[in-house]
């Protein structure tokens, strides 16, 4: 987090008039010290009614049976797994924000890193609902961990992919979430040391102590890097395993060894794309448009298009292996899937996650906000059908055809799963009111000031190209992060 | 021995410094400060020792109030006094019969729980089909009357005689007619009894009646053999078997008695000696029989006796006018046909199913000139498991009108349901004085009457059957009765003034006259259940062939009449048959072995003849006939049907039945029509697209293999070339590598064999599986939804025949413009029992393990419910509970009735919701098996242990057993070349191996 060199015709990270520190502390804390606006209880209204048909909809089924959802006899997972899986891979982009993207020293993540683990965090955390809700026994959900017990030290299974699925999610929630909070902690403490009465001291129980002494923030450094080192190979692993549930199986359309980095791809895809939805609202509704930077809509754009085509290759690999194969099951699996009864559902996920991503392609569209935001739905959509394509309409026409049957969802499927959306948002808006949505520490790290003196020094001696000179001059007009008074110093020098 | 050591605990101790010495004189090193307490703050303060005892006192009062809430105790009362042949857990045999089957009912702590075909009654057992096999469940019934009734209000049966003796008595004062209107009554004891009952009312007369009568049948053996019955068909005895319209696999006469004897000469016994009959058959719309035929050519019903006369004319060489001119396809088979069953003269047999007599007289004059009697059809010993006479029941209606009757008692017979002509049954019965019914429930026919005497369930009764000449069976009484009923014949003999209980008239019966001459005590009957006295010489038969040409003409205007509209063909379906067990959630629920629809009837067409109507998958149609009757019902796409033709099943409709059988289906019974003195199940009806749609719950939706080899079929001419043609092992030819460990299974190794060529498809393995372990019945509703839990099915797969090649491929099908020629395979499909199980590894709790003796067990309690085992399983055939089945108001068939739970095996657990249930393969009975060998200090013996699925099985396709036993039937049958297994190629190494299917097909 600490600055480094950085080339003069680096565009800067933050832009806007006259920021300070002070002045960076004022913007991101708004939220947190006002009372909210109108914007944000309407969503938090809207999101609030969501968590709530989420509750029914879960009560309803844990009264009744999982016979609430569609299933059936051929189909043993439908919606719930498709919900799960969709969660989980949304869930990814925040540790390869926090982890990977600190680890390769991007700067620009600084910005985004603080919404997209908060967003990891309720994105597994609505995954996990679904791991128990699925289950016909919920309330014997802990069977699921080797814990010790009476029931004559019955043990799991660890030949399941279930169960690596356990220890995966569980794993990655708890250091997603230290990671999270250990970030927070300078954030935290800045909130404690602005405010009152209560508020004061809830912060400052949750700031840990807090005391911003050198040795502190020595040790944040240690810390976070290495979190970023554990999480890393997390970002790989969960999905991974996710992608073993199918892939162990012995389903046409599901046992195949492609899944692992496609699974990866494509939740890197589809998390980046929810990072996208979300702080593409936050930056307006909540002015952190100079932090939040067409830099980092670009950037992020760049990834949803770099994964987009990846998960593209994936799919026609499929159709190729599926083909050269030879193998009439499987053959018949993707036959099905292009044009079997759930035809729409596999080209709604082609036009979805192969095609909308390659308009990236175009500047204009890359750096088009609304357009961008557009997009960023459309994948997460395909992603969704994507599951959904993999999971039912593998499982509707396997091997015997006496046992084919379609799948349709009941209003307890679409209510779980809307309301999961609900649930997820309802979190979200709740973290922007109470915690910095910015990590307020690490993007002072990116003030101009910090930088400026550094590139001040390069041009003055005169080593540099004159034309790149031009650049960093013009970009200082241009994105109006330094006063008239600062361009002419460097113009006299 | 003593120590004299002394330990020092510190060096104080050892020096016994002065300050050790003052502290070891307490027992304490410092001094308690009791006194401070006592008397400072103790006493004192504002909570003194008193309030602190009320508290205690109020606390242990409260908690032992909340203890004292009394849990809910289901009390377990054992036997005071334990009746002798009863040790709970132990099941009981009883010998007994249903409709004549001689079956053995297995009773646990004095409850029926399920039927068996009795095995001791080898070369006459009857079997168990699905109606025998459900209809434990009959007996458990709570919809059944609780006490007699008498214009509509309880009564004693006390009070009941005196009605019913006074009634009787103005009758035979007034000299008026009583009658007994009953179906079909074989038992020597209740002829017996109402002959003594006829004694003291001259005037009463047994009249009876079938829904669906053999009253053609009966007619033609009179006019042509001058003997009133139906004979005794044996099909064991016939290389080739030709059927026009009949379904003797299935409803025609008796099912499962043909089936067993069909089977004989085409299961793996007898291709293995080079044996395997043909059978051919003519029909309009897809009957079980049809399904198995070798060769299936589909007729209009109109068709049937110009073709019988076709075939007549080409056997006997005769020129009877009126033979079959339309339809190429049945010609050109005809010919073959006629051939061949002149080659096979005394190894052949014809059978019609029509119930019109000159269709029955002219396929006497086939067989007579096949020279069938005495071979394959046997007149000398007949059957009389079908004795209803329809002109009898016409002429009882019109003796009625004419105010003749004065007392009517209804047994085993419901006219307002299933007589066609309802005001005609209605206007009669207004004339009749006084009106009983023996009906056990108030159906349509009983709600009507004057008084109800429910009669008990055959399990609650005494009583004998003779189904057919030679052959008597037993009914005795497996439980006491459930309800306060009271057996019909005791009634009566009561009302006859006949002071003997039914118990000891039966018995007298048997001693005085059946056991006559005969080495056998009633003990010993009442121990094997029957008694059987030898066949009858077989007398030849002549036929006045003469008199043909008169059955010609007649043949050739209802033929004419017939092909007026659509064609309907009324049909019972396999379940259901006459809809007498319309009540029987376990029938409705069983899948039709042919359209796999459940909970409803239907009008079945071919999908060329439905699309030229505008009808498609879930439409309804409105038939109505020209008597004004008319019914919607959705329609069923059924390959194989003859175009336009339509078939619709009697035995539903009823309105009257009980919770789970009212208002099922479209009653069809007023489509039948009294002609020339017999019910004619063919008619004709007006088809029109009715509104709206209506789906059916079918539990098979896609109904063709795709070309996958899960199916292997090959000819019979291919077979006698090489028995392992199209079987064989896919290890052979490829190398396999196995990721798992290899185990050794010492001891059993439980495996099965399946023979797809003698599968039927009937189903009744389905029913005896859901009675044997448990299996929640779900409604209609939930198979639409695709979630039944039978734990075994039968898979139907149809392949389309089109010149000269079979289609399997849905794409291909679409395309063609011919969906009459269609053969069938059936297979039964559960639980695989795979050494690598899929299911078993991805299970994260290890509910699912491999057993020791190669069972797929399931854990129950262990399950939570992840259902990734399903997901996984190649074959489908694992059950989710999604609902809690035993305690949901919805699922109120039978498990959630605390009644009907008696009839639960109380081997089985029943599955909460949320837990993955399968076959077994009896895991109970393997048990029960391996203990009863261990008590007996032997080792086990093949055919120990028989699978309620297999035992069920009549045609023997299921062999269970013991594949480490060399000598075992099912190693010996694995052994067989036809042998193959389903999806071997994924290596799962399923335990139950499939032998191909024969078709003795006609050589192009």
């Amino acid at each position: 987090m600490s600055s480094h060199n950085e080339s003069i015709l680096r565009e800067p990270l933050i832009t806007g008039k006259d920021i300070t520190y002070a002045k960076i502390t004022d913007d991101i804390l708004l939220p947190v010290e006002n009372k909210p606006n109108r914007a944000w209880w309407i969503g938090f209204i809207l999101a609030a009614l969501g968590a709530l048909l989420w509750v029914f909809s879960v009560g309803y089924t844990f009264w009744t049976g999982i016979g609430a959802w569609g299933l059936n006899k051929t189909v043993g997972w439908a919606w719930d797994i498709t919900d799960f899986v969709w969660w989980v891979g949304i869930g990814h982009a925040g540790t390869l924000i926090s982890a990977v993207l600190l680890i390769f020293r991007q700067n620009w993540r600084n910005s985004i890193n603080r919404s997209a683990e908060a967003m990891t965090i309720f994105a597994v955390i609505c995954a996990a609902t679904y791991v128990v809700a699925h289950m016909g026994r919920p309330w014997l959900a802990y069977w699921i961990f080797p814990l010790p017990n009476q029931f004559g030290s019955l043990w799991v299974n660890f030949n399941s992919p279930l169960v690596w699925d356990a220890f995966a999610i569980s794993t990655y929630f708890t250091v997603s979430l230290v990671f999270w909070y250990c970030g927070l902690l300078p954030d935290i403490a800045s909130v404690r040391d602005r405010a009152a009465g209560l508020k004061r001291r809830i912060y400052s129980i949750m700031s840990f102590g807090w005391n911003g002494s050198v040795k502190t923030w020595q040790r944040f450094e240690i810390v976070s890097l290495i979190l970023a080192g554990i999480s890393t190979p997390l970002v790989l692993s969960v999905h991974t395993i996710v992608s073993m549930d199918f892939a162990t199986s012995v389903i046409p359309g599901w046992h195949t060894t492609i899944f692992p980095p496609y699974f990866v791809a494509g939740a890197i895809f589809s998390g980046f794309a929810m990072v996208q939805t979300l702080l593409l609202v936050m930056r307006k509704v909540m002015n952190f448009e100079n932090y939040i930077t067409m830099f980092h809509i670009e950037s992020m754009n760049k990834i949803i298009m770099a994964t987009g085509s990846i998960v593209g290759i994936a799919y026609l690999t499929e159709l190729f292996i599926a083909w050269y194969s030879g193998s009439e099951y499987e053959m018949y699996a993707f036959a099905n899937r292009i044009a079997g009864p759930y035809w729409w559902a596999y080209w709604t996920m082609m036009t979805c996650n192969v095609i909308s991503p390659q308009l990236f392609w175009f500047k204009k569209i890359r750096t088009s906000i609304p357009i961008s935001w557009v997009l960023s739905i459309v994948v997460n959509i395909g992603m969704w059908f994507e599951r959904f394509v993999i999971i039912v309409t593998s499982l509707h026409r396997d091997y015997l055809p006496s046992s084919w049957a379609m799948f349709y969802p009941t209003w307890t499927d679409v209510g779980v799963f809307v309301g999961s959306v609900g649930l997820f948002f309802t979190m979200f808006l709740l973290f922007i009111r109470f915690l910095p949505g910015i990590a307020i520490a690490e993007v002072k790290l990116l003030l101009k000031s910090a930088s400026l003196q550094q590139k001040s020094k390069l041009i003055k001696e005169g080593h540099l190209d004159k034309g790149q000179v031009e650049f960093f001059t013009n970009s200082l007009t241009k994105f109006d992060s330094v006063t008239e008074e600062e361009i002419k110093e460097l113009e006299t020098k | 021995m003593d120590s004299n050591k002394k330990y020092w605990k510190g060096l104080e101790e050892l020096q016994q410094t002065p300050a050790f010495v003052e502290k070891s004189k307490g027992e304490f090193s410092e001094s308690i400060p009791v006194e401070d307490v006592l008397s400072e703050a103790g006493l004192s303060t504002r909570t003194p020792r008193r309030d602190f005892l009320k508290a205690l006192g109020f606390g242990l009062g409260a908690v032992t109030l909340a203890a004292c809430e009394r849990t809910p105790a289901h009390k377990a009362i054992p036997y005071l006094i334990k009746p002798e042949e009863i040790t709970p857990g132990v099941p009981n045999f009883y010998a007994s019969s249903f409709k004549g089957q001689s079956v053995l009912v297995r009773t646990r702590e004095g409850r029926p729980i399920l039927l068996e075909a009795n095995p001791s009654a080898v070369g006459l057992n009857c079997g168990t089909d699905a109606s025998a096999q459900a209809s434990i469940l009959d007996l458990y019934d709570t919809s059944k009357l609780k006490a007699p009734k008498f214009k509509g209000a309880d009564i004693s049966w006390d009070e009941l005689d005196t009605h019913v003796v006074t009634a009787l008595d103005a009758a035979k004062a007034a000299g008026k007619q009583i009658r007994i209107v009953s179906s079909t009554i074989n038992s020597p004891s209740t002829i017996a009894a109402i002959a003594r009952f006829t004694e003291k009312y001259p005037t009463a007369r047994l009249v009876e009646v079938e829904a669906v009568s053999y009253s053609g049948i009966l007619k033609a053996n009179q006019n042509s053999f001058g003997k009133s019955v139906v004979p005794y068909y044996r099909f064991d005895n016939a290389d080739v078997i030709v059927s026009v319209a009949a379904d003797f696999l299935g409803t025609w006469l008796s099912g499962e008695e043909h089936t067993q004897q069909y089977i004989s000469n085409r299961d793996y016994k007898s291709l293995q000696k080079g044996k395997m009959s043909r059978h051919i058959q003519f029909e309009g719309g897809m009957s079980l029989t049809g399904t198995n035929a070798d060769v299936r050519v589909a007729i209009k019903p109109s068709e049937e006796g110009p073709l019988l006369i076709a075939l007549y004319n080409a056997i006997t060489g005769s020129n009877l006018p009126g033979a079959l001119s339309s339809n190429q396809k049945a010609q050109t088979a005809l010919k073959l046909v006629a051939q061949e069953l002149q080659q096979a003269r005394g190894r052949a047999v014809v059978v019609a199913g029509s119930n019109e007599v000159a269709i029955q007289t002219l396929t006497n004059a086939i067989n007579v000139a096949l020279q069938s009697y005495g071979s394959t059809i046997d007149l000398d010993n007949p059957s009389y498991q079908y004795k209803g006479d329809d002109e009898a029941f016409a002429s009882f209606l019109a003796e009625a009108n004419r105010g003749d009757v004065d007392v009517a008692f209804f047994w085993e017979s419901n006219p307002l349901y299933n007589y066609p002509n309802q005001e005609a049954v209605k206007a009669a019965l207004s004339k009749i004085k006084f009106k009983l019914s023996f009906s056990d429930r108030e159906d349509e026919t009983a709600s009507e009457l004057d008084a109800i005497a429910p009669n008990h369930n055959f399990l609650e009764s005494w009583g004998d059957a003779h189904p057919r000449g030679g052959y008597y069976t037993i009914v005795q009484p497996t439980i006491n009765p459930v309800y306060n009923t009271r057996q019909v014949e005791h009634s009566l003999l009561l009302w006859a003034g006949e002071k003997t209980d039914y118990y000891t008239f039966v018995k007298n019966n048997w001693e005085q006259q059946l056991l006559v001459g005969s080495s056998k005590t009633w003990k010993d009957v009442l121990q094997t259940g029957f008694e059987y006295k030898g066949d009858q010489p077989a007398t030849t038969y002549s036929f006045d062939f003469s008199t043909l040409g008169a059955v010609a003409n007649t043949l050739a205007s209802h033929s004419k009449a017939l092909a007026k509209d659509v064609e309907v063909q009324l049909y019972q379906s396999i379940a259901l048959k006459d809809g007498k067990q319309g009540n029987n959630a376990y029938l409705h629920e069983l899948p039709d072995p042919v359209s796999k629809v459940t909970w409803d009837n239907y009008a079945a067409l071919n999908p060329k003849f439905a699309e030229s109507l505008g009808l498609g998958e879930n439409s309804l149609v409105e038939v109505a006939d020209d008597s004004g009757y008319k019914v919607t019902l959705p329609v069923l796409m059924q390959p194989g049907q003859a175009m336009g033709t339509v078939s619709i099943a009697l035995g539903y409709g009823r309105t009257k039945v009980g919770k789970a059988g009212n208002n099922v289906g479209k009653n069809a019974y007023p489509f039948v029509k009294l002609v020339n003195g017999t019910l004619q199940f063919n008619t004709t009806a007006k088809l029109t697209k009715a509104s709206g749609n209506y789906e059916l719950a079918q539990t098979q939706t896609h109904h063709t293999i795709e070309g996958r080899n899960i199916i292997r079929e090959t000819s019979f001419a291919k077979y006698k070339e090489n028995p392992g043609h199209n079987a064989g092992s896919w290890t052979d030819s490829h190398k396999t590598y196995d990721l798992w460990n290899k185990y050794e299974q010492p001891g059993h190794k439980w495996v099965m064999a399946i023979d797809l060529n003698a599968c039927t498809g009937c189903g009744s393995c389905i029913v005896a599986c859901n009675v044997e372990n448990n299996i929640p019945v779900v409604g209609r509703d939930e198979v639409r939804r695709r979630r039944e839990m039978h734990w075994m099915r039968i898979d139907r797969y149809y392949a389309i025949e089109q010149g000269g090649e079979s289609f399997t491929e849905e794409d291909e099908i679409r395309h063609l413009d011919d969906m009459e020629n269609v053969s069938v395979v059936h297979q039964p499909m559960m639980c695989q029992h795979c050494e690598h199980a899929p299911c078993e590894t991805v299970c994260p709790v290890l509910a699912t393990v491999h057993s020791s003796e190669g069972l797929n067990h399931m854990a129950y309690n262990r399950c939570f419910g992840t259902r990734y085992c399903a997901n996984n399983c190649p074959y489908k055939v694992r059950r989710f509970n999604w609902f809690n089945y035993w305690n949901d108001s919805r699922f109120d068939n039978y498990l959630n009735n605390e009644f009907t739970q008696l009839v639960l095996n109380p081997d089985v657990v029943s599955r909460s919701r949320g837990v993955m249930e399968k076959c077994s393969m009896c895991i109970q009975r393997i048990q029960a098996g391996k203990l009863k060998a261990k008590i007996e200090k032997r080792t086990l013996k093949d055919g120990d242990i028989k699978l309620a699925c297999s035992s069920a099985c009549s045609a023997n396709a299921i062999i269970f057993g013991d594949a480490n036993d060399p000598n075992s039937e099912v190693s010996k049958a694995l052994k067989n070349e036809r042998v193959y297994y389903v999806l071997e190629e994924i290596n799962v190494q399923p335990g139950i191996g499939y032998m191909t299917k024969v078709r003795n097909t006609y050589e192009a």
